[in-house]
């Protein structure tokens, strides 16, 4: 069975992540102390405000919007760019390159076991403390629905991204700067900072065309949305759709011809 | 043994760095590279903070040129933390790996040796990035240009660093116990974000967590405050040359207590 040599890949990362069991106390002890700060902030700019609903976000939809988003960051976030880097400067990337798998599905599926222990960690304490917190205002339906299947590409499209901008590195042997880059640019323009609400006309309009909505602002929205329309919901489903096989052949392609020209030293 | 003096340790200071830019000179690309990303994510900071306070124009009752002149104030004094003690983040790898012990047997202040053997060059962009935004906010809030006023800046500027200096050392050498300090050290690194803000916008327990225990406040707001709002400045902002010399004594101490614990890896 093909599935289950990745799977023995999850159960491996999972046992990982359990023995850093301080690393992930602190973690998620300063997650909510994180999560309290962004909730001052934003309640004392709503304050300030006079209105209580700007640009069509409520405090509440806001506060949700982002502690999700930074929830769905610790989720999403497996330093590909880094392990990538890293692997390339000290020759190892030989011996994955070796593996009876390809490269990109080895390394997708090594983090796959971070991805259950960070859900069950983090991002679902996270989520039920919003739900009490905000009284209700997480509209529990249909939609939690389309966001487990809108999340599930936004990581494919996440990983794309990250893969991409690791075989970058393969010509600059810069990691930091490349990641950095990379890591400005998806936070800024796929609405994790700020909802993209709040963005002026013309700016929305250019990350309109861009795919870094479809990793953030997409499936929050659709969270959000109290009565979902089917059209709007699949349409952003569809878009997410889109650039999900997009980014994966162009990565794909990308790394075949990066490939060739690997140098490494060593190993 | 001879006490060293400031003057030694001044000369070493010298050396050490010049080899220390001579290396990162021979990989240009990956030093031009980084450049360019820390210039992009202050770019974006910036943009964040624009369409931010394009939506809500004033905070808590401070205006939008005044939360950019404390925006400003933290980028400078967080300059001195990046580009002196960057060796920090390296710090978990060399206790991990044992490497860390060689450190341990020159004749030279432990501390003063690791931090001194990296200066990273990107914190200058942000210091130009820093000040550039002083001088504007300054001139748009119309404040007077005085001599003494300008003392009184540099003065602030330079103890408010300290804190963010004590703040990373503190978190670094947490990985002397719990071996992966990178959390820590990335929770400490989000708060600074925070730290632009005026602590009024929370609630007094996190006044008093945020001066007293994370002292974050004292990074841009407390100080600042001397130079915004001259005729109400409160005793902290008098005192936070005297906090910031007492935590970055306090942060020296626990770290060297934490070197004095390590007792290598044995290989």
């Amino acid at each position: 069975m093909k599935l289950k040599k990745y799977l023995a890949l999850t159960r491996a990362g999972i046992l990982e992540s359990f023995q850093y069991r301080m690393a992930m106390l602190v973690m998620v002890a300063g997650n909510l102390l994180y999560l309290t700060v962004v909730y001052f902030f934003w309640k004392a700019v709503y304050a300030s405000a006079g209105t209580s609903v700007v640009n069509g976000m409520t405090f509440s939809d806001t506060l949700i919007y982002l502690v999700l988003a930074t929830a769905l960051f610790n989720f999403m976030e497996m330093y590909t760019v880094w392990e990538i880097g890293r692997n390339i400067q000290s020759g190892k990337i030989v011996l994955d390159l070796l593996k009876p798998m390809r490269f990109r599905s080895f390394l997708f599926w090594s983090y796959s076991g971070s991805f259950v222990t960070q859900f069950f960690f983090t991002f679902l304490p996270t989520f039920i403390i919003v739900c009490i917190v905000t009284n209700g205002a997480v509209p529990l339906g249909i939609n939690l629905l389309y966001f487990a299947v809108s999340v599930v590409m936004a990581v494919i499209i996440n990983y794309a991204i990250d893969f991409m901008t690791g075989t970058i590195c393969l010509y600059t042997e810069s990691i930091w700067g490349i990641n950095i880059m990379k890591q400005v640019i998806v936070l800024l323009l796929s609405g994790a900072n700020i909802p993209i609400a709040f963005f002026p006309d013309t700016m929305k309009t250019i990350v309109g065309y861009l795919p870094f909505k479809s990793i953030y602002n997409t499936p929050l929205t659709i969270l959000l949305e109290k009565n979902p329309d089917i059209t709007v919901v699949a349409e952003a489903l569809g878009i997410q759709l889109f650039w999900c096989i997009a980014l994966l052949i162009l990565s794909s392609l990308f790394w075949k011809v990066s490939l060739r020209k690997i140098t490494v030293n060593g190993g | 043994m001879k006490r060293k003096n400031l003057r030694f340790y001044f000369r070493i200071y010298r050396k050490i760095l010049a080899q220390d830019l001579k290396s990162k000179m021979s990989y240009r690309a990956d030093f031009i590279i980084s450049t360019i990303g820390m210039i992009c994510t202050n770019i974006a900071g910036f943009i964040s903070f624009w369409i931010l306070f394009r939506s809500f124009p004033e905070v808590n009752g401070w205006s939008y040129h005044e939360i950019l002149f404390l925006y400003g104030f933290s980028l400078v004094s967080l300059t001195p933390v990046q580009c002196f003690f960057d060796n920090n983040w390296s710090l978990r790898m060399y206790v991990y790996s044992g490497d860390f012990i060689k450190y341990c047997f020159r004749p030279i202040n432990l501390f003063f040796y690791y931090q001194s053997e990296v200066f990273d060059v990107k914190g200058l962009g942000q210091f130009a990035f820093g000040i550039g935004t002083i001088i504007y906010s300054w001139s748009k809030i119309g404040l007077p240009l005085t001599f003494l006023m300008v003392i009184k800046m540099i003065i602030f500027l330079i103890t408010a660093s300290l804190i963010m200096i004590a703040v990373m050392n503190a978190a670094a050498a947490t990985c002397f116990w719990i071996t992966n300090s990178f959390y820590v050290m990335d929770l400490a690194l989000k708060f600074k974000d925070y730290a632009r803000y005026p602590i009024t916008i929370f609630s007094p327990v996190f006044r008093f967590i945020f001066t007293f225990v994370m002292p974050i406040a004292f990074i841009a707001y407390y100080p600042s405050l001397v130079i915004l709002r001259p005729d109400e400045i409160p005793l902290l902002s008098w005192l936070s040359p005297l906090f910031g010399c007492l935590f970055f004594w306090l942060s020296y101490k626990f770290w060297m207590y934490g070197a004095m614990k390590y007792s290598g890896t044995g290989s």
